[in-house]
């Protein structure tokens, strides 16, 4: 009995979470525009998609976005986790903070100050400015990621390994690098979600004239949703779920996912 | 035996906690010396010091005569088993093993000989792929041991190796750094806050406190002979008694008066206040007024081999500790004994530093 | 085993790309058009408009909370004991949406609750009239428990998963009733995982615009449209930067009232 109500529950939860996305997959293959009624399968507005230079061009700028904010976010970061780990606690603290605003702080106010200091300096909005604007708020994921690896366990191996002759160099890339994967791996995927999930952040850095997955959804959403964007709905939820279970696969218990 | 290293005057401290004051210590060639003490006493710090890891604020440290002070620890000739082994956990146990001869440039066939006779040295032949979380802590211990002993150092520094395992275990692997001692015919500096492991392997005990050597010797000597309150304390089960010394050989304990051997000759005047360290198990009990003193049995343990009893002395409050092999009801009343050999007097602590050795004395 | 320097890079674009923008939404926020100071930016919240948007705003983003966290809590239990959880295949499960873009997940409510959407298609085959689904709180408060609701499980399962089943066992052995082991021992030590599943659910909720534009179709307003238009269609930085500070007091007030309950300082996440 309280097993039957436990699965009904989760099946009650599971439509309300699919039941939309299968909405979508499902008019994506509509012959009409219509987003009440299934009158034949199509592939037009597939089509569509890959004919569309703008929604093209928008994908392509969410994943060279995507992928430049995340490796430099998690250069600058984990350099940053094994730069903090020298300092007084006290100036680690003041930096972790600072560090901790743009993840706490509202994604409007983030945007917003930001775009408030690239007009105030003159620098015009565009590729540029949304690709600072990512590495600012990808970078504190990385360092919350990297940062629980880095501890007296990592200080002790690496010791081990100065003891057995390593030069320091050796020892850091044979012993700590390795001890930090996992973090800087989990740290990077964080970065590239955040990025490519993102539409506040953007929308306020990006300027005229250019456009992410994210910007033209809701430029279309105020003029009328054609079906060329269930079409990319349908590709993009294939492509998660192929990605999360090569994650999944590749991780120790799903020990990046639990981080997200 | 020649000296193999000096540390000369060696202070540390981190922030306003001192933890070494001027410390000087001498380790000779192929011993095993412990440095025993407990948590914060400075010996973890004296050994890093040693292995390179921290620089002293003063003093030098020589090698074979040499200063280096300077050098750091992977151009040092010496090898650490690390608390808790530090053993690289993404490597198997023949790349753990490897480490420090692929640094250092060997040839791979010498490289698998060598790992494969480190292996059977510490009884683990055949473990070189296994991986370092598929071993027992006993194994992980072993391995760590392989790991070390494997770059052939002229002195092995082992932090409390035996600290994660279990009694059986702990005193399994007593015998075993012994053989391995003496088949390497190399020098360990062992450090431990376990007294029995300390007298077990040594060939010389550093007892430490609050960053002073506090007495230095052989285990025979530590054990009988403790030169202050701390140390007879820290060393076994004991009653520690303030007394006085009465004349040459004879010292009041209590109200009782006990035939000893010191004297004038090793600086006990008479009418001196002293510290008597007098061990359980050498306190003889005999017929009711038939020992230098009387009291009445408040409580007994069978501890294994012997009982140990708390007996209150007749006409006080103060409770003796006893050991015997002979079992006394608790209440009946007895007469104790002690050999004058067995008396052992002590100066009473004067610096500041061995006042803070929170001893009730 | 590395250089303090290494941090500088961090150190420089934390001060660019934090630190400087804070201050300048502090700045424009104290200062008038003409460049003289000023708490009107600030104090402009408590007009009519504004005080009805933040009203609505906490009131929506209050019950989405709530209606997450009712679903979520015992959602985290029913994975806690079923082999599904441990498997880490549930947990995937809810995760898969996150990964897919939040605008089109928002978008997705709108085709089912459009006038002429899946819904009201479905309501005709009954014979049943239309429903006005769309432009409603109802539909805003739908698509932020829609938005997130896996922000709000994730954290309590994993605190709930840590609670070792011997303290349950401990307590059933002490003779506590269901009741009492639930409202004595598992609430209490998922405290931390509520409090982060709550502020990863309150504070975007709080603040968004973009939901409350999708799917209130331009008639409903929460103080995130109203500072969005202050900047983009009245190019009014300065209310905009005002109201900004406002907004920002009530996240930093949640985030105080909240860490009182939570004495672990919010790590269930990580």
């Amino acid at each position: 009995m309280k097993k039957t109500i436990s699965t009904l529950y989760i099946a009650l939860v599971m439509l309300f979470l699919y039941l939309p996305i299968a909405a979508l997959i499902v008019l994506s293959f509509n012959e009409s525009k219509s987003m009440a009624n299934f009158s034949g399968f199509s592939l037009q507005w597939y089509e569509e998609l890959f004919r569309s230079r703008m929604l093209m061009q928008a994908v392509g700028n969410t994943f060279s976005i995507a992928i430049i904010s995340s490796v430099a976010a998690t250069v600058i970061g984990t350099l940053a986790v094994l730069g903090l780990s020298n300092m007084k606690k006290k100036s680690q603290d003041i930096i972790l903070a600072a560090n901790n605003i743009p993840m706490l702080n509202a994604d409007i106010v983030t945007g917003l100050s930001l775009m408030l200091c690239f007009i105030m300096l003159r620098l015009p909005l565009g590729y540029g400015t949304i690709l600072f604007a990512h590495i600012t708020f990808s970078i504190p994921y990385v360092v919350l990621s990297v940062r629980p690896r880095l501890n007296r366990n990592t200080d002790r191996l690496f010791e081990a390994a100065l003891d057995l002759g390593a030069s320091r160099g050796y020892a850091f890339r044979k012993i700590v690098l390795p001890e930090l994967k996992p973090g800087i791996l989990s740290g990077f995927l964080l970065a590239f979600t955040m990025s490519v999930d993102d539409f506040i952040i953007t929308y306020f850095n990006k300027g005229e004239g250019i456009n992410t997955i994210s910007t033209i959804i809701y430029s279309q959403v105020k003029v009328g949703i054609r079906p060329s964007l269930f079409a990319l709905s349908t590709i993009i939820f294939v492509v998660a779920f192929a990605a999360l279970i090569v994650v999944n696969r590749n991780s120790d218990r799903n020990e990046v996912a639990f981080n997200l | 035996m020649a000296e193999l290293i000096r540390l000369d005057n060696i202070s540390k401290s981190y922030g306003d906690n001192e933890v070494l004051d001027e410390l000087t210590l001498t380790v000779e060639e192929n011993q095993f010396v412990t440095l025993l003490g407990p948590s914060g006493c400075g010996k973890t710090t004296t050994l890093r010091i040693i292995g390179g890891f921290e620089k002293p604020d003063q003093g030098r440290v020589y090698f074979d005569g040499k200063d280096i002070t300077d050098l750091p620890p992977n151009m040092r000739p010496l090898n650490t088993v690390f608390q808790n082994y530090a053993l690289f956990p993404h490597m198997t146990v023949g790349e753990n093993i490897a480490f420090g001869l692929k640094v250092s440039g060997k040839s791979d066939q010498y490289i698998k000989d060598k790992v494969k006779y480190a292996l059977k040295l510490v009884n683990l032949k055949g473990f070189e792929n296994r991986k370092i979380t598929q071993l027992s802590g006993g194994q992980q211990q072993r391995i760590a041991m392989a790991r070390a002993i494997v770059n052939e150092p002229k002195v092995l520094l082992l932090d409390e190796p035996l600290g994660a395992l279990d009694l059986k275990l702990r005193q399994e692997m007593q015998y075993e750094l012994v053989r391995l001692k003496k088949e390497l015919g190399i020098t360990f500096i062992y450090v431990t806050h376990d007294q029995e492991e300390a007298l077990t392997m040594s060939d010389k005990v550093v007892v430490m406190n609050d960053g002073y050597i506090q007495q230095e010797g052989t285990p025979e000597q530590i054990y009988n002979e403790p030169e202050n309150a701390f140390v007879a304390d820290f060393i076994g089960d004991s009653n520690i008694i303030p007394g006085r010394m009465v004349e040459d050989r004879l010292v009041e304990i209590k109200g009782v008066k006990f035939p000893c051997i010191d004297g004038t000759e090793n600086g006990f005047r008479p009418g001196q206040r002293v510290d008597v360290v007098i061990r359980p198990e050498d306190i003889e009990i005999r017929p009711y007024g038939e020992g230098l003193f009387n009291g009445t049995i408040t409580s007994k343990l069978f501890i294994g081999v012997h009982y140990e009893m708390l007996v209150k002395q007749e006409g006080g409050k103060f409770e003796w500790l006893l050991q015997n092999y002979d079992e006394h009801q608790v209440g009946s009343e007895i007469g104790m004994y002690v050999r004058p050999e067995n008396i052992q007097i002590m100066h009473k602590p004067q610096s500041d530093d061995e006042k803070r050795m929170n001893l009730e004395i | 085993m590395a250089s303090r320097k290494w941090a500088s890079p961090f150190i420089i674009w934390i001060i660019a790309g934090t630190v400087i923008p804070i201050l300048s939404i502090f700045y424009y926020g104290f200062t008038t058009r003409d460049g003289g100071f000023t708490f009107d930016n600030v104090t402009a919240v408590f007009t009519h408009d504004h005080m009805q948007a933040l009203g609505l705003s906490l009131g929506l983003a209050f019950a989405s909370t709530i209606v997450c966290l009712i679903i979520a809590f015992p959602m985290a239990m029913i994975l806690r004991d079923s082999k599904f959880g441990k498997e880490g295949f549930m947990i995937f499960v809810f995760i898969l949406p996150m990964w897919m873009n939040f605008l089109l997940r928002t978008m997705a409510w709108q085709v089912l609750l459009e006038r002429a959407g899946v819904i009201n298609s479905i309501l005709a085959i009954f014979g049943l009239p239309p429903q006005q689904l769309m432009n409603t709180p109802g539909a805003i408060i739908l698509g932020m428990v829609y938005d997130f609701l896996p922000f709000m499980i994730l954290p309590i399962y994993n605190t709930v998963c840590k609670i070792d089943s011997n303290l349950i066992e401990a307590a059933y052995d002490l003779g506590a009733s269901k009741m009492t082991v639930y409202a004595r021992v598992i609430i209490p030590l998922t405290v931390p995982g509520i409090v982060s599943g709550i502020t990863m659910v309150f504070i975007p909720a709080l603040t968004t615009f973009v939901i409350s534009n999708m799917l209130g179709g331009g008639k409903i307003n929460l103080i995130g449209n109203i500072i969005e238009q202050e900047f983009t269609v009245n190019s009014n930085w300065y209310l905009g930067s005002g109201l900004s500070l406002v907004m920002m007091i009530f996240i930093i007030a949640s985030m105080l009232i909240l860490n009182k309950f939570d004495k672990t300082g919010g790590q269930a996440l990580i």
